[in-house]
This record gives C-alpha cells, sequence and structure tokens, in this order.
C-alpha cells in the first residue's frame, strides 16, 4: 500500500487558491457600476501570480525541486524570462500607446 | 540518526524523465512566451475592444477548467511516485485518472468555444477573440498530443516488461507543461485588465 503524499495535497491546495484568488482580483477590478477598466496594478499581480504557480508546478509537480541544480536555475532563468517578456511587453506597449 | 533515515531525508539528485522532454518544454514554453508578448503589446494598443471582448468569457468557466488541469497534473505528479515504489495498480490508477481530467477540460473546452460563436464571437470577429481562439486552440492541440502521451505512459505501466520509469516521468513531464501554460493562458485571456 503506497503512503498518501500529502505534500502534493498542500501543492495543489495553494495552486487552486491562487487559481480563486483570481476571482477576488477579478471582482475587486470592476468600478463602482460595474463596468471593467485596464490596470496596470492588476495586470502585473496577475501575472506575478501566475507566474508564482509556474513555479511551483515546475518544483513540486514536475520534481524539479530534487533535480540537479542546473535544472533548478534553468527553469528559475525561464520564470524571470517570461516575467520580463510579458511585463515587457505590457509596459513598453502601454507607453508608447 | 542512521545512515538509512539521512539517505531517505535526502535522495539522489535525478532529472526527472529524458532530457530531451526538457529541451522541448523549454522551447515550446518560449514560443508560447513569444504569442503571450505579442497578445499583451497589442491589448495595450486597444484596451477598450479587448476589454470588452473579454468581458463576455465566464471567468468561472475558466476558472474551472484551470482546477481540472491542476487536479489532473496532481494526479500524474502521484502517477510518477506510485511507479517509482513500484507501486504499478495506484499508478495505472492515477494514469487513467489524469486522462478522465483530460476530457472533462477538453469537453468544457468544446463547450466554451460553441458558447462563444453561438454569441457571434469566431475567429475572426476581432483580435481579441482572434487571440483566444489562436492561444487556446493551439493548447487544445497539446492537449490531444497529452492524450497520446498517457496513452504511452498507460502502455508502459501495464506489462512487466514494458516498465520504464524514465518513460513515465518523460510523459508526466510533458503533462505538467499542459498545465503550465494553461495556467498562463487562463491568467492572460480571462483575468488581465
Amino acid at each position: 500500500m503506497i503512503k498518501f503524499n500529502k505534500r502534493l495535497l498542500v501543492v495543489w491546495l495553494v495552486l487552486a487558491s491562487f487559481t480563486l484568488g483570481y476571482l477576488w482580483i477579478d471582482h475587486s477590478a470592476e468600478d463602482h457600476a460595474g463596468s471593467l477598466r485596464s490596470s496596470a496594478v492588476v495586470t502585473s499581480s496577475v501575472i506575478v501570480i501566475a507566474l508564482i504557480k509556474v513555479r511551483i508546478i515546475f518544483r513540486e509537480f514536475m520534481e524539479v525541486r530534487q533535480a540537479p541544480v542546473l535544472l533548478c536555475r534553468l527553469t528559475d532563468a525561464w520564470v524571470l524570462l517570461i516575467a520580463v517578456a510579458l511585463l515587457g511587453s505590457y509596459f513598453i506597449g502601454t507607453a508608447i500607446r | 540518526m542512521t545512515t538509512v533515515t539521512e539517505n531517505t531525508d535526502k535522495p539522489a539528485k535525478f532529472v526527472p524523465g529524458q532530457p530531451d522532454m526538457w529541451a522541448f518544454v523549454l522551447f515550446e514554453t518560449l514560443v508560447f512566451t513569444a504569442y503571450f508578448g505579442f497578445y499583451l503589446f497589442y491589448r495595450t494598443q486597444n484596451p477598450e475592444l479587448f476589454l470588452h471582448s473579454q468581458a463576455q468569457l465566464d471567468l468561472r468557466i475558466g476558472v474551472f477548467n484551470t482546477l481540472i488541469l491542476l487536479l489532473s497534473s496532481w494526479s500524474v505528479a502521484r502517477c510518477v511516485q506510485s511507479a517509482r515504489v513500484g507501486a504499478y495498480g495506484p499508478a495505472l490508477k492515477d494514469a487513467f485518472l489524469t486522462a478522465f481530467f483530460g476530457l472533462v477540460f477538453l469537453c468544457s473546452k468544446v463547450f466554451e468555444w460553441a458558447r462563444q460563436i453561438q454569441m457571434g464571437n469566431g475567429f475572426g470577429s476581432n483580435d481579441f477573440f482572434t487571440y483566444y481562439f489562436f492561444l487556446t486552440g493551439i493548447h487544445f492541440v497539446h492537449l490531444l498530443i497529452g492524450f497520446v502521451v498517457l496513452g504511452v505512459a498507460i502502455y508502459q505501466l501495464r506489462s512487466p516488461v514494458r516498465r520504464s520509469q524514465e518513460l513515465v516521468e518523460t510523459c508526466a513531464t510533458y503533462w505538467h507543461t499542459v498545465d503550465f501554460l494553461w495556467v498562463l493562458i487562463f491568467a492572460l485571456l480571462y483575468v488581465v485588465r
């Protein structure tokens, strides 16, 4: 009989909580009239939360935590690269509009 | 503390699955990052259009889909761990469970597409929906490939003569990639402002 892995359950619960947190972010992003508006704070927070989730998936579900240092550093570099590319595209686009 | 306990606490470092799959995962992530960058850039050029089109998506469906794919990732992670200790029965069960969650996601996605098309939002309706159908569509193709990959894992796990832990880990790595790409697509299409 294989032992139930509590760590994986906790990881899923954390990822699910971040996902449900988007409902709260979405709700608070609406103005009083209930209409949508652009928000750099919301966009940045949403991207950062998504990347935290990606890093958790890398480290816990994909077992990078137990992998050689090279793979750990490489996946961390990738998460940073995505962050720079996404936030960069958003803020450059906003600046030159 | 005995040596045995020390060994259990600090397992040897290993690359999960074949390194080639990791190269593929990192390459695919780069390609998707480029798509996401273009999407965010064009979004800032016409924010009103993107906001109004985005409002026609149901965030609850997006949240549901994300939770389902996260459940599938969790079960494939359990499958790898079970196979590693030789518990092939539970591993097989978890692989089937992963495929089931994948199927639920697939049905939910098709339902969402049908709903959008019924509402008059097609691929060419506007820039937002072009990105919506393109990103969710290309992710859908990756999901379909994921079913083939899961099939390979199940085929491996079913017979004692074929069982290869490395191949099971390789398949799981691909499936997790389908999951984390969706995590990004969901955030960018449904929640970003």
